[in-house]
């Protein structure tokens, strides 16, 4: 009887299910019962009765809930180590706040970061991936050139020659045609006012990138003779409230030749490459005589939309081949141009066609000179990549401490483990904690950004929101704040989850060791990712000192530029008579072309005369200035003579620079020239000078007499600029009443040119300010870590007679050693990275030893101060103190 | 109607609590098992027996303590469980309101009934 138990699995099954607390009692009873059963009807009958009692058994109250008393656990567990984590954040405030500081400051740079580059990658993504913006490609001296100006025949002949090419569009922005700034008014209004973004474009490029339009017919907006079509924003301008199609526009005065406007579109898009305003059609336009038929002339960008589907590789090579064979070589050989040169443009130079979807525009042009604002691909890149590393920085810190700190948690470890917890319970638990940190964090730092949005927007040239309202914007902030505080908690909470309880409780810990190779390696990263950004900081602003200060061959100083004179008509000579006649002003010439990027350009070629159909030519600039040019920009006449009014054949003479009387063969004086408007003389050279940017070399440029002059050009004395404008004000009012002076200097245009290299260094000098000052916060608090962990020793040397100065060393020298094996390290890096930057720049200064000197004096002097607060304090202390208590 | 709520007591565990009360001090499981099937003639499961008296120690009605470990029991202690003051308290409500029906039932309808 006693052998006999009931069957063993419904048991089994039983005390599986049920809760523990009823467990023993009922087993009893069940257990009483089967005895009794069996003793009355057998084991059969009793094993049947038991096993229905079993599954009657099987019901809500009985079974225990599905995680029994571990939810009351875990949530009682969570608590203990929030509690916990929040009285150490309170109890070491000092350390707590650098720790969430610094993630601040790396999660706001991050956030500040992402958004930017989010931004960048946006362009042109609305328009459709079938467009491609046609580019030239040719070799120059080692040197790939690309350009984008076409012939106008050529988006038709595109069209129509290849039948993978859906739509071909062009647009004409050449100040040479009237394009960019004007004087605008609608028809019968009197005041003229200033606007830019004038461009002459077609309706097919309109149709291409599907503009949205407000009023008129996007399929015809362009197809009338005259029509322009505006955006929305000019025509609240100029046309509040009402319909604006069909209504009249003057521009620069030319009331007999107003443009009907067709249409009103959206405003492009910030995030679009194109950016104009009033649209001027191409229907029934040539410049001149056979102008829209003409190979010889390059002045129109060409977009195309190929068929869906299309291989864009094999069409790109079949245009180019295509275009060249059956436009571009039979227009030269009609030109006369001898077989030897043809091959030498198409074989060894090997022009040809490429095709740019317009989603890389923005970001890949950069060696492009299409007169559109780009975002370059590397800034996005260095970008990143900055953010990258101030966070890493910040998470630097945070293991750095976290580990530091490390003795004050070990005794709480050990109880924690003698009480039963398992290595994955502590492990959780200092997870749980950093994400407490990277949560505090991400909302300080998300602060933070929001303060410093304005700033950011100032230096980078966006204007950039916090997209709060956007759905990804929470979640995706969350998930980052939970990685990152993962990923800054794994190292921490392995290393201390490691401690061996007994050897903790009994006190035996090596205590926080002088200086783990971790820790050491971690404050190296840290101090040689701030010295190389000190550098690359301190490089950039030498070379905008030297852009600044280099003798660029014209005096810019003192110059005012009048715009808008293109409406004087032919008062404009008067004018300038009337304003050279006084005392303030030195000299007034035409300004059109000017030595600064923006303003008019003309591309031309040049041959000695009778060679034009031997030679290649030299590409150059053909300029038309008046007598004063020279004079008025203290342009430097190494030969020859200046214009003169009172000779007649001075209408064909013409004055070269060094460049291309050098090109030309040297000794120009006195000689002929052609280019394809006519013969010219050469009267004078003058000394080079950089009309464009110092990243071009100085190109050859001819400068002849006309009078030209949407641009006067004042040179004033120096003294009361005010008064001098003053008084140019008023002569201009006689003049132009109904059209507000406007006017700007040279030397701020030429300033401008350089904004991006203004704005690199402004961002530089931002971000190496970030990683230094959390560095230094890092580096605070673990010499602050290290003279608490020391501070017995301490206190013996100071008894046994070392002095402060001893002490103070033996603590400094410590770190010291760190931060100067980290220069060693930046050094190549940093100087191989800036030289990469200054090879942007034909002209540039040289990274001399002083900037290094600079840089690593400073990183020093700053670790130096860093650390010596809290090395005097130590060196200082009354020894009796931390001695007493043992 | 608050009371009412507050001393609800099913059939079966009224017969429970009445049962145990009978058994004063040799309540437990199998015990009672056995009280009800003799009295009332019917079966009980072991389920639905420990879900009541599990339900009426939750609500405070019975408590329990364990007793000695007994050999028949392979080991298992036995649970004997107790009418606590509010136990009582609800039986006494639930017969009042018996009683207060049947009282409240005209002669005639039993009358009707019975012949």
């Amino acid at each position: 009887m006693k052998k006999s138990t009931p069957p063993h699995l419904p048991l089994r099954f039983f005390r599986w299910f049920c809760h523990p607390k009823l467990r023993d009692s009922i087993e009893g009873d069940l257990i009483e019962l089967y005895e009794e059963w069996k003793a009355k009807s057998g084991k059969l009958k009793a094993d049947l009765k038991f096993i229905g009692d079993v599954v009657l058994l099987f019901r809500p109250s009985i079974i225990r809930s599905a995680e029994g008393y571990q939810t009351l656990n875990t949530y009682g567990m969570l608590k203990n180590y929030f509690k916990i984590s929040w009285r150490n954040l309170v109890k070491q405030k000092m350390y707590s706040s650098i720790k969430i500081g610094g993630f601040a400051v790396g999660v706001a740079a991050c956030l500040l970061i992402a958004l930017f580059i989010k931004d960048e990658l946006l362009y042109d993504k609305h328009y459709s991936s079938q467009l491609y913006r046609v580019l030239g490609v040719i070799t120059e001296e080692g040197n790939i050139k690309k350009g984008l100006a076409f012939p106008a025949p050529m988006a038709a002949a595109l069209k129509e020659d290849f039948a993978e090419v859906e739509e071909a569009g062009r647009y004409n922005n050449s100040e040479l045609f009237g394009a960019g700034p004007n004087q605008v008014r609608p028809d019968g209004v009197e005041d003229n006012a200033y606007d830019e973004g004038f461009v002459y474009f077609d309706q097919a490029l309109l149709n291409m990138l599907n503009l949205k339009f407000i009023q008129g017919n996007p399929k015809t907006a362009l197809l009338q003779p005259r029509a322009i079509v505006i955006t929305k924003s000019k025509a609240d301008k100029y046309f509040p409230n009402t319909d604006a199609v069909g209504k009249l526009l003057v521009v620069n005065n030319r009331a007999e030749q107003p443009y009907t406007i067709g249409g009103v579109i959206e405003d492009f898009k910030p995030t679009s490459h194109i950016q104009f305003d009033f649209l001027i059609g191409t229907e029934g336009l040539q410049f001149w005589e056979g102008e829209q038929k003409t190979w010889n002339a390059s002045n129109y960008a060409t977009y195309i939309k190929v068929q869906e589907g299309v291989d864009v590789a094999a069409l790109e090579a079949k245009l180019s081949k295509g275009i060249i064979e059956k436009y571009f070589i039979p227009n030269m050989i009609k030109d006369g141009m001898p077989q030897t040169e043809i091959d030498k443009v198409f074989k060894e130079k090997n022009a040809h066609l490429k095709l740019q979807p317009l989603s890389k525009v923005h970001l890949y042009s950069s060696d492009i000179n299409d007169n559109l604002v780009h975002g370059d691909i590397r800034m996005v890149w260095l970008f990143g990549g900055i953010a990258l590393f101030v966070l890493l920085i910040a998470v630097i810190n945070f293991v750095n401490l976290s580990t530091a700190k490390s003795a004050n948690r070990a005794k709480e470890i050990g109880l924690r483990k003698a009480v039963g917890s398992l290595r994955s319970n502590i492990v959780s638990q200092f997870l749980l904690e950093s994400v407490m940190f990277s949560l505090i964090s991400f909302l300080i730092g998300l602060a933070m950004a929001g303060l410093l949005l304005p700033y950011f927007n100032m230096i980078s040239g966006k204007s950039i929101v916090l997209p709060w309202t956007e759905v990804w914007f929470g979640p995706s902030l969350l998930a980052f704040a939970l990685g990152v505080g993962v990923l800054a908690g794994i190292y921490p909470s392995l290393y201390l989850s490691a401690f061996k309880p007994i050897q903790v409780l009994k006190g035996n810990l090596t205590r926080g060791a002088k200086s783990s190779p971790l820790r050491s390696t971690l404050v190296v990263f840290q101090f040689s990712t701030s010295i190389i950004l000190i550098v690359g900081t301190l490089v950039i602003y030498r070379q905008m000192n030297f852009i600044l200060n280099k003798k660029v061959g014209y005096d810019k100083e003192q110059v005012l530029l009048l715009q808008g004179t293109n409406t004087l008509g032919g008062q404009v000579v008067t004018f300038a008579e009337e304003l050279r006649a006084l005392p303030q002003v030195v000299e007034v010439t035409t300004g059109d072309y000017l030595p600064v990027r923006g303003s008019k350009r003309n591309g031309n070629n040049f041959w000695n005369e009778g060679r034009e159909d031997i030679d290649p030519g030299v590409s150059s600039q053909f300029w038309r200035v008046d007598p004063f040019y020279v004079n008025a920009l203290g342009l430097k006449l190494v030969e020859g003579r200046n214009f003169s009014r009172e000779l007649a054949s001075d209408s064909s003479a013409i004055i070269i620079n060094q460049k291309m009387a050098k090109q030309l063969g040297g000794n120009m004086l006195g000689k002929r020239i052609y280019n394809y408007a006519s013969l010219w003389t050469v009267v004078g050279i003058v000394e080079d000078f950089h009309f464009e940017s110092l990243r071009e070399d100085i190109q050859p440029l001819g400068m002849v007499l006309g009078v030209e002059a949407s641009v006067l050009a004042v040179k004033l004395q120096s003294g009361n600029m005010s008064e001098s404008i003053q008084i140019l004000t008023s002569v201009w009012n006689k003049f132009a009443p109904h059209q507000p002076i406007r006017y700007s200097f040279l030397d701020e245009r030429y300033a401008a040119m350089y904004a991006d290299v203004q704005r690199m260094g402004r961002i530089f000098t931002s971000f190496a300010t970030l990683a230094i000052v959390v560095a230094c916060l890092g580096l605070f608090a673990l010499s602050a870590f290290m003279v608490e962990q020391r501070s017995k020793e301490i206190s013996v040397r100071l008894i046994l007679g070392a002095t402060v100065n001893n002490v103070f060393q033996m603590l400094t020298w410590n770190f010291l050693k760190l931060v100067v094996v980290a220069f060693i390290l930046a050094v190549p890096l940093a100087w191989y990275l800036m030289t990469k930057w200054l090879e942007d720049y034909a002209f540039r200064t040289d990274i001399s030893w002083d900037v290094f000197a600079i840089t690593g004096f400073t990183a020093i002097m700053i670790a130096l101060l860093t650390i010596s607060y809290q090395s005097i304090k130590a060196a200082m202390m009354n020894p009796v103190n931390s001695l007493r208590s043992e | 109607m608050t009371q009412m709520k507050k001393y609800q007591l099913g059939e079966f565990e009224e017969i429970v609590m009445l049962t145990v009360g009978v058994l004063y001090g040799e309540a437990y499981g199998v015990s009672i098992k056995k009280e009800i099937e003799s009295r009332l003639k019917r079966g009980v499961s072991v389920g639905a027996l420990q879900t009541a008296l599990k339900r009426l120690e939750d609500k405070g009605y019975l408590k329990s303590h364990e007793g000695k470990v007994t050999e028949e029991r392979a080991g298992r202690p036995k649970k004997y469980f107790q009418i606590t003051a509010y136990g009582k308290k609800a039986m006494e409500y639930t017969k009042s309101t018996r009683d207060e029906l049947w009282s409240a039932i005209p002669k005639v309808a039993l009358d009707v009934k019975f012949s």
